[in-house]
């Protein structure tokens, strides 16, 4: 699913955000990259969305090297996967509805498909109840969920996560840890970046760890 | 792009105008007023067009005679004429049909003319050039001939007013061009800064639009529209308003300007004017948009 070849980058000259970063995450593996701070988690999500372009090396993702998508194509690239940040990215204004139809009105999806399928994704993270809530009638716990209803509502093959628990407190963290593993083990490619080690500890899965934007590949107990 | 998205980029647009409207309200104030400028001008222009053009229709050497000029005089002026390879027909004009000509043309005056108690109007022969474009020098020497006969009073070219029309109409219309310019520029940078600042209150939601895989075409479109529909709503009120000014005018200052009304007159727009002001105020609209998508995009 995604192949990091040899990859480097660098935002400004001297240090460099990753040094010679390869690995391999197969189709509906989960995979935690881990890091401290600064480590270069959150550039790898970066260059996988193609929000920014390697300084050298191949990125592979479902087979396409990324650096051959025309800058008007990367949409493409993103319908096929979802993404969740650490402060949620949910429109405030909007209810939870809006929030989690973003991307099938994006697809230009019929009306009534698009009340069916959010009414799927936010029952699957148990928030059907909120559909006319706005966020900030949710407590963080929730808003999370919604964010994940969002980043999975149009089936994508590969769910990202940035740092999804940093807000919540431990027993909110598992709750949401679970929810990966559910969306994983119906074939979703899931790559969480964090640096709780107690999550890795507890939700088994590969790891990948980053010091200092290199890798050391292994797998979690 | 489909029907349900170009009704999902005009729901969004129209969202958009519904959302900042003080801002709106300000862009929107200042395209009626450019194009309210624009349109008067137009308008002026059509009059002064009109005018040149009706005295062109019959372009024409006029001699006024003497009132002492007896009738031998009068035919020998009118035969010089009419021997003339230049002139294709002559026409005598006898003081009370140049009365009643002056009368139909100013009727405000009919009191003053009235109150002179005789006619002031000399008789006048009235000479129709062949070719209303022909070279002036030509025309000039037979006037001279003609004024040199016994019985003439003047002689008068009025292409020389059909030709100072003219260039009062260019200036209207340089002059049209240069405030209206201007002002349609200074609504298309305001137009522009009233959409970078909902395209920026709206970063997050635009952030969020691309990573959920939105094109750029669905990002930008509600703001192009937004930008369209502002100037076009621009344009066509200000139209309404050069209607309203055309038919106002003579109302209500038209009659106060006596005589210079026929140039400083609004003569309506025609109809490919009016659609090119609401098309005006279309493009100025996008191009606020384009300009402010650009700026905001680059960064």
């Amino acid at each position: 699913m995604i192949e990091f070849r040899r990859v480097w980058k660098q935002y400004q000259k001297p240090a460099w955000a990753l040094s010679d970063v390869s690995f391999t995450i197969a189709d509906g593996e989960m995979c935690f990259i881990t890091g401290p701070s600064g480590s270069g988690k959150s550039t790898i999500l970066r260059l996988i969305t193609r929000e920014c372009l390697p300084t050298d090396g191949q990125i592979l993702v479902g087979g396409t090297d990324i650096r051959r998508i025309p800058a008007s194509k990367i949409y493409l690239l993103r319908r096929a996967m979802g993404v969740v940040f650490q402060e949620f990215r949910l429109l405030p204004e909007r209810r939870v509805f809006d929030n989690v139809s973003v991307p099938l009105r994006v697809l230009g999806m019929p009306a009534k498909d698009i009340k069916r399928k959010v009414f799927i994704a936010l029952r699957m993270v148990d928030l059907h109840h909120r559909i006319w809530n706005t966020p900030a009638e949710l407590s963080y716990g929730e808003q999370q969920r919604v964010a994940i209803a969002r980043a999975v509502v149009n089936n994508p093959r590969l769910l990202l996560a940035d740092e999804p628990t940093g807000n919540l407190d431990p027993d909110l963290a598992a709750e949401i840890m679970s929810l990966f593993r559910e969306i994983n083990r119906q074939g979703t490619t899931v790559v969480i970046c964090t640096h709780d080690r107690e999550i890795i500890r507890r939700f088994a899965g590969r790891v990948l760890p980053l010091r200092e934007g290199r890798t050391r590949d292994r797998e979690a107990s | 792009m489909s029907r349900g998205k170009i009704r999902r980029a005009f729901g969004d647009a129209l969202g958009h105008l519904g959302r900042a409207k003080t801002r709106h309200a300000v862009s929107f104030a200042v395209l009626i007023l450019s194009f309210l400028m624009a349109g008067l001008f137009l308008s002026l222009s059509n009059n002064l067009r009109e005018r040149a053009q009706s005295l062109s229709k019959d372009v024409a050497v006029v001699v006024y005679l003497k009132a002492t000029a007896a009738a031998g005089e009068q035919n020998d002026v009118a035969e010089r004429a009419r021997r003339s390879p230049l002139i294709a027909s002559v026409r005598t004009v006898a003081p009370a049909d140049a009365a009643e000509r002056f009368l139909k043309d100013f009727p405000e005056l009919k009191d003053v003319f009235d109150n002179l108690g005789n006619n002031p109007l000399p008789a006048s022969i009235e000479a129709t050039l062949r070719d209303p474009a022909e070279p002036e020098a030509p025309v000039i020497r037979l006037m001279d001939e003609i004024r040199a006969l016994p019985g003439v009073e003047d002689v008068q070219f009025n292409r020389r007013w059909a030709d100072r029309i003219r260039a009062l109409r260019r200036l209207s219309d340089a002059v049209g061009l240069f405030i209206g310019g201007l002002l349609i520029l200074i609504s298309v940078a305001v137009v522009s800064g009233a959409i970078r600042l909902n395209i920026l209150g709206r970063r997050d939601e635009i952030v969020i639009l691309h990573l959920v895989g939105a094109s750029n075409g669905y990002i930008r479109s509600p703001f192009l529209l937004e930008g369209l529909i502002l100037g076009a709503a621009g344009g066509a009120v200000a139209l309404g308003l050069v209607t309203l000014a055309v038919h106002l005018f003579p109302l209500y200052l038209g009659q106060s300007l006596g005589a210079l009304q026929d140039l400083i007159g609004f003569a309506p727009l025609t109809a490919a004017q009016g659609l090119g002001l609401i098309a005006g105020g279309g493009t100025a609209g996008l191009l606020g948009s384009l300009a402010a998508l650009g700026r905001v995009f680059r960064s």
